[in-house]
C-alpha cells in the first residue's frame, strides 16, 4: 500500500473517533432539528388534539357547528374552569362597528396557540358575516391571494422561493463548517505530532510530501464524511417534519450548474485552507500559537457570511465579485451567488483560474514551509527566515 | 564490508557550520557509538543519515543504496520521544509496522513479551508509566526488523532493571547481524557495548576507531584509585577526577605510579590501586575542554 494511503486511512481512523467529532458531527443536526422541527410538531398537536373553543354571541347571530354555544360570560367561564373548553371568546353586541372580540383562557398565551385559534375564530366569524355568499367567495376572502414570485429573462422563467436560498444557504455554511473542521483537525495533529516529536519517526519511515498528502487526504476524507452524516441527518429530519420539508424542498431547484460547481469550489476550498494550516501547524510551536495563526486565514474565509446581505442583495456587483476572486472567499461567495443569481460565465472563469492557480501555488508553498518549518522546535521562524527556507529547500 | 559510508558531509543552518566535513564508516555487524557534548551536531547527523534533512555537501550511503530507497531497512528511536497518546500499544506499533512496509503481529506480540510488556497490548499510551512508553519506543525502531538500528539516547530515563534489558537487547540484536548506531552521554556503556566509536564536537569529528586503539593512543596515565579518607593534591598528577571514595588522577608525562602511590598512602588508606588507560569518560571530557 502506499505511504501517503496508510498516512491518510490513520488520520481518518484516529480523527473520526474523537469527541470533538462526534459530538459536532451528531450534535448539530441534533441541534438543529431541536430548533426547527420540534416548535412544528408542537403546533401540530396543540391544533388538532388540545383546543376547544366556546362563544357567547350577544347579537344572537353567529351559527357554528364546531364551537359549543352558552348563552352567557358566566356560563361559558364555568365551562372554561370545568376543561370542557380551553378557550372562549365573546362577540359583543356593537361587533359589527367595533370589530372588538375578546378572547379568554386558563391558558398563558403563546404566539402559536393563540395564532391557531384566532385563525379558527377569524374563519367563524367570516362563515357568519358572508352567509348566504357562495361558497368559492367565502373561501376566497379567507385567502385572497396565493403568491408565487417569478424570475424573468429573456430565455426562460423561473420559479422561486425562500427554498431556493434557504437550502444552497444552509449546505454553504455546513461546507464552511466542515472545512474549518477537518483543517482545523489537520492544524491540531501536525502541532501535536511536532510537539511530541513523533513528527521525527513519522520523517524517518516517509516522504515530506507523503506525510503531508496522506494527512490531507485523510482529513478530508473526514470532512466529506461529516458532509454526508450532515445530508444523511438533514433529510431525516426533513421527513419527520413534512411540514418544513415541503416549505423548503418544494420550492427547492439547485440548477446543474450549481451541481456541478459546488462540490469543485468545495474541493478547491479544502485543499487551499487544509495547505495553509499544514503550514501553518509546521511552524508553530505550541497549539495556541497555531490556533492564533490560523485564525487569521480562517477568519477571511468567512468574510462572506459577514456581508451576506450585501451579498444577497446585489449578487452581481463589484463588492461580491472581488469576494468570489480571492481564494480564501471565492469558494463560498461563489456557491452562494449561484444560488441566488445567474453568475455571468467569466466571471466563473475568472474566480475558478485564481483559485485553482493560488490552490497549486499554496499546496507548492505549504509543503516547503511543512519541511523546512517541522523540525524547528521551540522557536518560532520569523518571516525573513521563512522566507529564506522556503527558497532553499 | 560497510553498512554506512558517510564522506565529506557539511551542514550549515542560517549561514553557521553545525557540522563540517564529517566522514566515518559504519560496518555490517557492529555497535557503532556516536559521541560528542550537547550541540556537537550528532542529532543532525543522524538526521541527515535518515534522510530527514539533506547535507549541503558530501555524500552519504547506507547499506549500498541512495537514502531515499533505504527508509525502510533503518530503524530510528529519537532522542525526544512521544507517542500518540490516545492510541493502544498494538495499534501504535502495527501503525510505525506498516510505515516501514513491514507490519507482522506475530512479531509485534513477541516483541512485547520479550519487554515485558504483553499484558499492556491493549492499553492506550497514556495509561503507561514513562519507563513502559520508552520501551514502546524501543520496540517500534525495531518493529519493522530493520538492517541498521539508530538509537539515540536509548538508556536515558530508564531504571537499572530496564537499562539492563534495553543493553540485552542491543547485544541481540548485534548477535542477529544487524549494525546497531547508538548516540549517548553514558560512557560506561559505550565502553562496554561499542566495538568503534566516532566523536564530534563543534562539528568536527575529533576522534574515530575502537575503543581500544583509541585508548592505547592515551597510554597508561590513569590511576583508579578506592580509598578512604580525603585526598589532597599531589605532585607528578595533571588532574584529579574525585568521587568522594572512588577517584581517577591523570599523571603528567614522564611521572612513576609508584611515586605517586607512595604520596598518597601517608594521606589516605586504599582498597584498590590500579594502573590503566584513561576511561573513556576521561578522554571524552579532555577532547572536549582541551578543544
Amino acid at each position: 500500500m502506499k505511504k501517503y494511503f496508510l498516512i491518510a486511512k490513520h488520520e481518518f481512523k484516529t480523527n473520526v473517533k474523537r469527541k470533538e467529532f462526534l459530538l459536532m458531527t451528531i450534535g448539530m443536526p441534533l441541534f438543529i432539528f431541536a430548533i426547527v422541527a420540534l416548535p412544528v410538531l408542537f403546533i401540530d398537536n396543540i391544533d388538532s388534539e388540545d383546543v376547544k373553543i366556546g362563544y357567547v354571541d350577544a347579537t344572537n347571530s353567529f351559527h357554528s357547528q364546531d364551537f359549543v354555544k352558552y348563552s352567557d360570560y358566566e356560563s361559558a367561564k364555568k365551562a372554561l374552569f370545568e376543561g370542557e373548553i380551553t378557550h372562549f371568546f365573546v362577540v359583543p353586541p356593537d361587533y359589527l362597528s367595533t370589530g372588538e372580540i375578546n378572547i379568554y383562557s386558563t391558558k398563558k398565551i403563546t404566539s402559536t396557540v393563540s395564532g391557531g385559534v384566532e385563525n379558527q375564530i377569524k374563519g367563524f366569524l367570516l362563515e357568519n358575516l358572508l352567509s348566504g355568499e357562495s361558497e368559492e367567495l367565502v373561501e376566497r376572502v379567507k385567502q385572497p391571494m396565493k403568491s408565487e414570485y417569478f424570475n424573468l429573462n429573456k430565455d426562460k422563467e423561473e420559479k422561486e422561493g425562500i427554498g431556493a436560498f434557504l437550502f444552497p444557504f444552509g449546505f454553504a455554511m455546513l461546507f464552511v463548517l466542515s472545512i474549518f473542521t477537518s483543517s482545523g483537525y489537520l492544524l491540531q495533529g501536525i502541532v501535536e505530532e511536532k510537539e511530541n516529536r513523533i513528527i521525527e519517526i513519522l520523517l524517518s519511515s516517509v516522504s515530506h510530501r507523503d506525510l503531508l498528502s496522506g494527512k490531507i487526504l485523510g482529513l478530508g476524507a473526514v470532512g466529506l464524511a461529516q458532509l454526508l452524516i450532515w445530508l444523511t441527518g438533514a433529510l431525516l429530519i426533513l421527513s419527520s417534519a413534512p411540514v418544513v420539508a415541503i416549505g423548503i424542498l418544494g420550492n427547492l431547484q439547485i440548477s446543474t450548474l450549481l451541481g456541478v460547481l459546488a462540490p469543485i469550489y468545495f474541493l478547491l476550498g479544502y485543499l487551499v485552507f487544509a495547505s495553509i494550516m499544514a503550514g501553518v501547524g509546521a511552524v508553530s510551536t505550541t497549539l495556541r500559537e497555531g490556533q492564533q495563526l490560523a485564525g487569521v486565514f480562517s477568519m477571511s474565509g468567512v468574510i462572506p457570511l459577514f456581508f451576506l446581505q450585501f451579498i444577497i442583495m446585489s449578487p452581481n456587483a463589484i463588492f461580491a465579485r472581488l469576494l468570489s476572486y480571492f481564494p480564501l472567499t471565492s469558494p463560498l461567495t461563489m456557491i452562494l451567488r449561484l444560488s441566488i443569481t445567474e453568475v455571468p460565465v467569466y466571471d466563473i472563469v475568472i474566480s475558478l483560474m485564481i483559485l485553482i492557480i493560488s490552490t497549486i501555488g499554496v499546496i507548492e508553498l505549504s509543503s516547503r514551509v511543512f519541511r523546512a518549518g517541522l523540525l524547528m522546535y521551540g522557536k518560532k521562524p520569523t518571516i525573513k527566515e521563512l522566507i529564506k527556507y522556503v527558497r532553499e529547500v | 564490508m560497510n553498512n554506512v559510508e558517510v564522506s565529506h558531509i557539511s551542514k550549515s543552518f542560517d549561514g553557521q557550520a553545525v557540522v563540517s566535513d564529517l566522514s566515518f564508516d559504519i560496518r555490517a555487524g557492529e555497535v557503532f557509538g556516536l559521541l560528542g557534548p550537547n550541540g556537537a551536531g550528532k542529532t543532525t547527523v543522524i538526521r541527515m543519515l535518515l534522510d530527514i534533512i539533506r547535507p549541503d555537501s558530501g555524500r552519504i550511503m547506507v547499506l549500498n543504496r541512495s537514502l531515499g530507497e533505504v527508509k525502510d531497512s533503518i530503524g530510528y528511536l529519537p532522542e525526544e520521544r512521544g507517542l500518540y497518546r490516545k492510541l493502544t500499544v498494538m495499534d501504535t506499533l502495527m501503525y510505525f509496522g506498516s510505515l516501514k512496509n513491514n507490519q507482522s503481529e506475530e512479531r509485534t506480540l513477541a516483541l512485547l513479551e520479550k519487554m515485558g510488556l504483553l499484558s499492556y497490548r491493549d492499553k492506550k499510551i497514556s495509561e503507561l508509566s514513562k519507563g513502559m512508553q520508552q520501551k514502546i519506543q524501543i520496540i517500534a525502531a525495531i518493529i519493522h526488523d530493520p538492517d541498521l538500528i539508530i538509537l539515540d539516547e536509548p538508556f536515558t530515563g530508564l531504571d537499572p532493571v530496564n537499562m539492563k534489558l534495553v543493553q540485552d537487547l542491543i547485544l541481540e540484536l548485534k548477535s542477529e547481524g544487524k549494525t546497531i548506531l547508538i548516540s549517548t552521554h553514558m560512557m560506561d556503556k559505550v565502553e562496554r557495548m561499542c566495538d568503534r566509536i566516532f566523536m564530534i564536537h563543534r562539528g568536527n569529528g575529533v576522534l574515530h576507531g575502537s575503543i581500544g586503539e583509541i585508548k592505547s593512543r592515551y597510554g597508561k596515565n590513569t590511576i583508579f584509585l578506592e580509598f578512604d579518607g580525603e585526598l589532597k593534591r599531589m605532585p607528578g598528577v595533571k588532574k584529579v577526577n574525585n568521587a568522594g571514595n572512588y577517584a581517577e588522577l591523570i599523571l603528567e608525562s614522564g611521572v612513576d605510579a609508584q611515586a605517586v602511590l607512595k604520596s598518597i598512602v601517608d594521606e589516605v588508606r586504599v582498597n584498590k590501586f590500579e594502573i590503566s588507560a584513561p576511561s573513556l569518560n576521561e578522554i571524552f571530557i579532555e577532547v572536549v575542554e582541551g578543544a
